[in-house]
């Protein structure tokens, strides 16, 4: 059989974690079948750390596991930069607002990590209402040899010390502990979608349907609210916001989107409350395309920011758009991630998956870009080349350190023998939250509770 | 006409969505409710755009919620912010026996305003008359509670009627008005007196008092009772519902 490799020239090789034993990665002749997994392992999000070293997912059940990449070491070259599991922890429980009798779910919405600036890490991770600063950290030594207790704990009685010792550390089994180090609660009454480090590493924000509020790090009781879009009739709501970023370099600019399918950009030295955009961008409708269905499929789900800060990337349903930002009537780059089920979206809208939000994301250099699809498809673009690729994140059809084959839908006519037609497209199986290496071509994919970790093979 | 059918369906879908989020563990999300609203509105003007509306089938089933509701064009109506409740007699009038089976639009029908609440008498002839009544936006509290009245006594099986044709179309904004005002009363906070209300049992001859107490009810409040709820046709069990 013929492999052939993707677009720009990588080869990939995959390792899968399941979300049944997150401590232990299994081969796939021994992985259980997806289709029996429980509701709390869905992966809800993912997110690599500034260096890459650090991998963290979040799931429904609220807890997040974080990977870590192995050193490289000379005596398993093959296994250099792996991911394994480093940490898990319970970040966020079901809560019940007795006030408004409304179950709050666990369900992890978003992780951010800060940049690191000593030893331990520190991540952000939210549900709907609250969210919380983690740290994350190692402990490899312990003290021993004190004087005033002994090595149980116990206290020693002063008077029968007769000499002095200074206590050592000694090495011990490598420990992994997380502790919430701030809750940053009561400050949303609707469900959180985004959350977004500041460039000035000691504010973030976090975004609603209709607020977005900018924290400091150290102060939980308070934050200062910089967009509100709730009208003063709740009957006259057209818009709600989905997604907002800072920028990556402008500590007083960022960014949010809407419902409506527009960005709005915002400065926050204009004013303290950020309800008037410094730039909006929207596109112009094409009436061609006009259905029952046009507002839905158009709002936007996801918006990033270009590592380079020039750039903006938004996810409605069926497109990517990469916008540039002195540029607001239209975007630069529009890309279809799955035209074909441009004529399905009645029976989408009727299972819901007309509602999926997905993500997307950049590489490193802002050449690639990637977004999930339905059937466990992702797909990829290259600004440059303008060529694309379509994958599959599925343990049938590929085995660790295989190289992935592109992948092929079938719109209409003669289906080859490869390819796959849209309706025998498995719509449950959906690839929303997708993470790229800042630096190298390591991608992580979240299928439903699997994540898939592929490399680019050097030679 | 296909288009008329489709919107038809995708009014029945939305409707069914809109019923079956209120169970939703996390609450109500807004968004997605948001847009779902919008299709519904986009739905009920291709059907009301269209030249006329099918004749309703006399023995048309009321469909519990989940199932296909009323022609749009009657249920449309219902989205409407209406007057308060007018006099029973009045609301008596659409829905049930006395309303002619296999009615259409033209026909001069009472038309029922704000979820199946207040009924404004349409008045005579073809002509689309306008209705002052429905220029008064209302509380979500009100128009759920204007149901209850009307609907206790009747039968979940028959369907409402349909509207005069040229529909106001200072309804469109009362539409998916209404509806946000449901998904915001949801969220302001009021709903801390709502699971009371609605697990109240249900009083005998609670027609009357129903309109009081929804009078009585703060602003974006949604007072309903189970067997009340059961007896509405499903556009307004869906707005009831929040």
């Amino acid at each position: 059989m013929l492999l052939f490799c993707p677009f720009y020239h990588f080869f990939w090789k995959m390792k899968c974690f399941s979300r049944y034993l997150p401590y232990i990665f299994r081969p796939p002749n021994t992985i259980l079948s997806s289709s029996c997994h429980a509701e709390a392992d869905i992966i809800s999000t993912v997110e690599f750390n500034h260096t890459g070293e650090l991998l963290a997912t979040g799931d429904k059940g609220g807890r997040v596991v974080i990977f870590q990449r192995e050193q490289e070491s000379k005596h398993q070259p093959h296994r250099r930069g792996e991911y394994n599991v480093y940490s898990t922890f319970q970040s966020h429980e079901p809560e019940f607002d007795y006030l408004k009798s409304l179950e709050i779910e666990e369900k992890i919405n978003k992780i951010r990590w800060l940049p690191q600036h000593n030893a331990a890490y520190f991540l952000l991770s939210t549900n709907d209402k609250t969210v919380k600063l983690w740290k994350v950290s190692e402990r490899d030594k312990r003290p021993e040899g004190y004087n005033l207790k002994d090595e149980d704990g116990r206290l020693r009685d002063p008077s029968m010390i007769t000499t002095l010792r200074v206590p050592v550390l000694r090495p011990m089994d490598l420990m992994v502990e997380a502790t919430p180090r701030r809750v940053f609660a009561n400050a949303h009454t609707y469900h959180i979608n985004s959350i977004s480090v500041n460039s000035d590493y000691e504010t973030y924000m976090s975004a609603d349907d209709l607020r977005i509020n900018l924290w400091n790090f150290e102060i939980t009781n308070q934050s200062f609210n910089i967009v509100d879009i709730k009208p003063a009739n709740m009957e006259e709501l057209t818009e709600v916001i989905t997604a907002a970023e800072f920028h990556p370099h402008h500590c007083n600019t960022f960014v949010y989107s809407s419902s409506k399918g527009t960005i709005r950009l915002c400065d926050m030295r204009a004013s303290a409350l950020c309800d008037r955009h410094a730039k909006f961008f929207e596109e112009p409708e094409d009436p061609s395309n006009r259905s029952f269905f046009s507002e839905i499929i158009s709002s936007i789900s996801d918006v990033k920011f270009s590592h380079s800060g020039r750039y903006i990337m938004t996810r409605d349903y069926l497109t990517v758009k990469v916008w540039d930002l002195n540029m607001e009537n239209r975007p630069i780059e529009t890309y279809q991630v799955h035209d074909y089920l441009r004529s399905k979206l009645c029976s989408l809208y009727e299972n819901d998956c007309i509602f999926d939000k997905f993500e997307c994301v950049w590489n490193g250099s802002d050449s690639v870009i990637m977004t999930g699809s339905y059937n466990n498809f992702f797909r990829m673009f290259d600004r440059n080349t303008k060529r694309d690729v379509t994958l599959e994140a599925s343990r049938e059809n590929s085995k660790p350190r295989a190289i992935l084959k592109p992948r092929k839908v079938c719109v209409g006519g003669k289906r080859r023998k490869d390819e796959i037609s849209v309706d025998s497209l498995d719509f449950s199986k959906k690839i929303l939250h997708t993470a790229w290496h800042p630096s190298e071509n390591i991608i992580a994919v979240a299928a439903t509770n699997n994540l898939y970790i592929f490399q680019d093979k050097v030679n | 006409m296909e288009f008329k059918l489709e919107a038809h369906r995708i009014v029945s879908i939305s409707l069914g969505k809109i019923y079956s989020a209120r169970g939703q563990r996390g609450g109500l999300k807004l968004h997605k409710n948001l847009l779902v609203s919008l299709v519904l509105r986009s739905a009920r003007q291709v059907y009301l755009s269209e030249p006329c509306c099918p004749p309703e089938p006399p023995a048309a089933p009321r469909a519990p919620p989940e199932e296909p509701p009323p022609p749009p064009c009657a249920a449309a109506a219902a989205w409407a912010p209406g007057e308060p409740p007018p006099p029973l007699p009045r609301d008596e009038a659409p829905r049930g026996g006395p309303r002619r089976p296999g009615a259409d639009c033209e026909s001069p029908r009472a038309r029922r305003c704000c979820c199946g609440g207040c009924c404004c008498e349409a008045g005579g002839g073809g002509a689309a008359p306008p209705l002052p009544c429905c220029s008064r936006k209302r509380g979500a509290g009100e128009r759920g509670q204007a149901g209850s009245p009307v609907k206790k006594p009747r039968r979940e099986a028959e369907a409402p009627p349909p509207p005069p044709p040229g529909e106001q179309e200072d309804m469109e904004t009362g539409n998916v008005a209404s509806l946000i005002s449901i998904f915001g009363s949801s969220f302001s906070g009021l709903l801390g007196k709502e699971p009371p209300r609605r697990r109240r049992a249900p009083r005998d001859g609670g027609e009357a008092a129903a309109p009081a107490e929804a009078a009585a009810a703060e602003p974006g409040q949604i007072c309903c009772d189970e067997p009340v709820l059961r007896t509405l046709n499903p556009w307004s069990t869906a707005i009831v519902a929040f």
